[in-house]
């Protein structure tokens, strides 16, 4: 395989979606997580844009292309801009509710706020903690469960 | 004919124009959302009950595909069409609501008409990036329901699933983005047409594989279920008996249309056999281990689905009648066990004794359990036994292996279920709070459905292979997109 344009091209929306798919996986902070989602998105819309181009066809507007030059495909440039609503429309949703969780549990630590969303869930429903039968007899391995907080009863 | 499309249009049309009538009139704000619904519910039942079923194409704004873009009506898609507007009427918020939260009310009313305009359009689309669309705006509308409950662990349950959601919707994409690089369409019968060419390949199938997880997050396929446990815990019992009824069948009926109509003779079923026997597993030993009952009928929804996953994998006609039973079975079952929930939502131990308090609810527990696990003759039993013969009558090792694993997690179903039922009917000194009459009323009028079922079982089971054969024919669903080419629909294959 050449190297030419838009094998670069190629590479690098693959490489956004693993950089995104890895952020999410692997990252604890939601925020960031909102983030690394915006990379996979922003790699897949050039992935997109990748499957109707052409190197030498101008851009799709009828009357301002010269007669006779081939233009690049306008499907895939119009799913883009539909896929780039959507995903605008989704990140300010998700940071939204981050804003939430950050006033509810004044965190956005993911293993925190699982751990956090436990005890809650658990103290609503009337179920035992979790981790309370099944927790190793010696120390742990992980970080201890942090305390209860106080604060979310004030907001909720 | 072009009423098929009001019951998409009308319901956006009032979800937009809510918030405005309800500063003018809070009333006629509330009364706007089921009257929209009942609307779309009326005009499905028309073309359903029309004499010819035969299905039909709309093209949209007039434009012919390939390059318009299309509803594909046949009796299959008007099934879930029609299921949307029932199920979100039966979970709709009754509940009178005071004054000064009109605007909040007629917010979550407004979230509900998307969520059912998205889903009777993913129901009715036959144009990949249009189901892609729709399938974002139902995911938009479910996150926005799930978060609007307020308490601080709804709104982190909901980060989480937007998360897993969002990504989903990425990898779809990518499968989608693969298929136009193959292909040069997204229309679901011209890729029918260029499959036999075009997608028999390792990127065909990577295509799929991205598609499948990618809508596998609304069908709580297994890797991608995460959220399931969690939002189901905190969201109110009506939206996760909306996402676990309704919208999860929504997002396997695309995982359908693709299976049937594009990919019907590659390794595309395999690998949704394998998934659905790993989410069978992993759905059922998660319900036996819950320890509260939303959390515990939301691992048995994932089992569900599993199988049918598995039902649908199995490769013609039968399949999809398998598949298709399976589905609206759950759908009525799992419904009704999520009205039951709206006041059971404690841990299984403080249910103790419920049957003293709601006689009734717990004898249409135990009638839904039945069902569920497959006691004959309760439809359960049919769909199960179809399931099993359709894998037998493959008999290749991995349809055997779903096979065992299917007999095996109705062993483990029987005894959560029945574990629960007996706590149900226990002597206890604090009974739970009795339901409200319309949680009752939703779950009683689906335990007479099934009853009917159970004995009309031959005239439903004749009309459900009749929807069957027609949904599983893909030749006509590309005649009927495409009547000026019969040619080359012809060159299909004969099963």
């Amino acid at each position: 395989m050449e190297l030419n344009f838009v094998t670069i091209l190629y590479v690098g929306a693959i490489g956004l979606l693993l950089i995104g798919a890895m952020g999410l996986v692997m990252g604890n902070n939601l925020f960031r997580m909102v983030l690394a989602l915006v990379l996979a998105e922003a790699g897949v819309n050039l992935l997109l844009i990748l499957a109707g181009y052409r190197g030498d066809a101008t851009a799709p507007i009828l009357g301002i292309a010269p007669a006779g030059v081939q233009m690049v495909d306008p499907v895939p440039q119009v799913l883009v801009l539909t896929a780039i609503v959507i995903g605008v429309g989704v990140q300010a949703l998700a940071v939204a509710v981050l804003i939430r969780v950050f006033r509810a549990y004044g965190t956005l630590d993911a293993r925190e706020l699982k751990t956090l969303f436990e005890f809650d869930v658990a103290a609503e429903k009337g179920t035992e903690p979790p981790g309370s039968t099944q927790a190793p007899a010696g120390g742990r391995p992980l970080s201890p469960v942090p305390p209860r907080p106080q604060a979310d009863e004030a907001s909720s | 004919m072009n009423n098929v499309i009001l019951p998409v249009i009308l319901p956006l049309l009032a979800a937009f124009l809510m918030l405005p009538v309800a500063r003018l009139s809070a009333v006629v704000a509330r009364l706007l959302g089921p009257l929209v619904l009942l609307i779309g519910l009326v005009l499905l039942l028309q073309l359903w009950f029309a004499p010819e079923a035969e299905p039909f194409m709309v093209a949209l704004g007039g434009f012919a595909p390939p390059l318009g873009i299309v509803f594909y009506v046949d009796q299959l898609a008007l099934i879930f069409a029609m299921a949307v507007p029932l199920f979100t009427l039966v979970f709709w918020n009754w509940s009178p609501g005071s004054d000064q939260d009109a605007q909040g009310m007629a917010r979550q009313d407004a979230l509900m008409l998307l969520l059912a305009a998205s889903a009777t359009g993913l129901a009715l689309s036959g144009d990949l990036f249009n189901i892609y669309v729709f399938y974002e705006l139902m995911s938009v509308a479910s996150f926005g329901l799930v978060a609007l409950t307020g308490t601080g662990p709804a709104q982190v349950a909901t980060v989480r699933y937007l998360l897993l959601s969002a990504f989903g919707s990425v990898l779809a994409l990518v499968g989608i983005a693969i298929l136009y690089t193959q292909t040069g369409t997204l229309n679901l019968a011209q890729l029918g047409q260029l499959a036999p060419t075009a997608l028999q390949g390792p990127a065909g199938l990577a295509a799929f594989a991205f598609m499948l997880i990618g809508f596998g997050v609304k069908a709580e396929l297994f890797p991608v279920n995460t959220w399931v446990p969690e939002v189901y815990a905190t969201a109110p019992a009506r939206i996760a008996g909306l996402l676990a009824g309704l919208i999860s069948k929504l997002a396997v009926l695309v995982v359908v249309r693709l299976l049937v109509v594009v990919y019907q003779d590659t390794g595309a079923a395999q690998l949704m056999l394998v998934l659905g026997t790993l989410t069978v597993l992993f759905g059922e030993f998660a319900a036996w281990r819950a320890r509260d009952f939303p959390r515990m009928i939301g691992f048995s929804s994932i089992g569900q689905l599993g199988i049918v996953f598995i039902a649908f994998s199995i490769p013609g006609p039968w399949g999809v009648l398998a598949g298709l039973a399976v589905a609206l079975h759950h759908l009525l079952i799992k419904s009704a066990l999520f009205s039951l929930a709206n006041r059971w939502s404690g841990s299984l131990e403080g249910l103790a004794g419920g049957a003293k308090s709601a006689p009734i609810a717990a004898g249409l527990f135990v009638l839904l359990a039945l069902s569920l696990i497959g006691v004959p003759p309760l439809p359960g039993f049919w769909t199960k036994i179809l399931v099993l013969v359709g894998l037998a009558q493959e008999g290749a090792a991995l349809h055997i292996s779903a096979l065992a694993a299917i007999l095996l997690v109705t062993a483990i179903e029987a005894n959560y279920l029945f574990r629960f039922a007996i706590k149900l009917y226990r002597k206890s000194d604090q009974p739970p709070a009795p339901h409200r009459t319309l949680d009752i009323g939703a779950a009683a009028l689906i335990g007479i459905a099934v009853v009917v079922v159970t004995v009309q079982i031959d005239p439903v089971g004749d009309k459900l292979r009749a929807v069957a054969r027609q949904a599983a024919d893909r030749t006509t669903y590309i005649t009927t997109v495409f009547p000026s080419e019969p040619g080359i629909a012809a060159r299909e294959d004969s099963r």
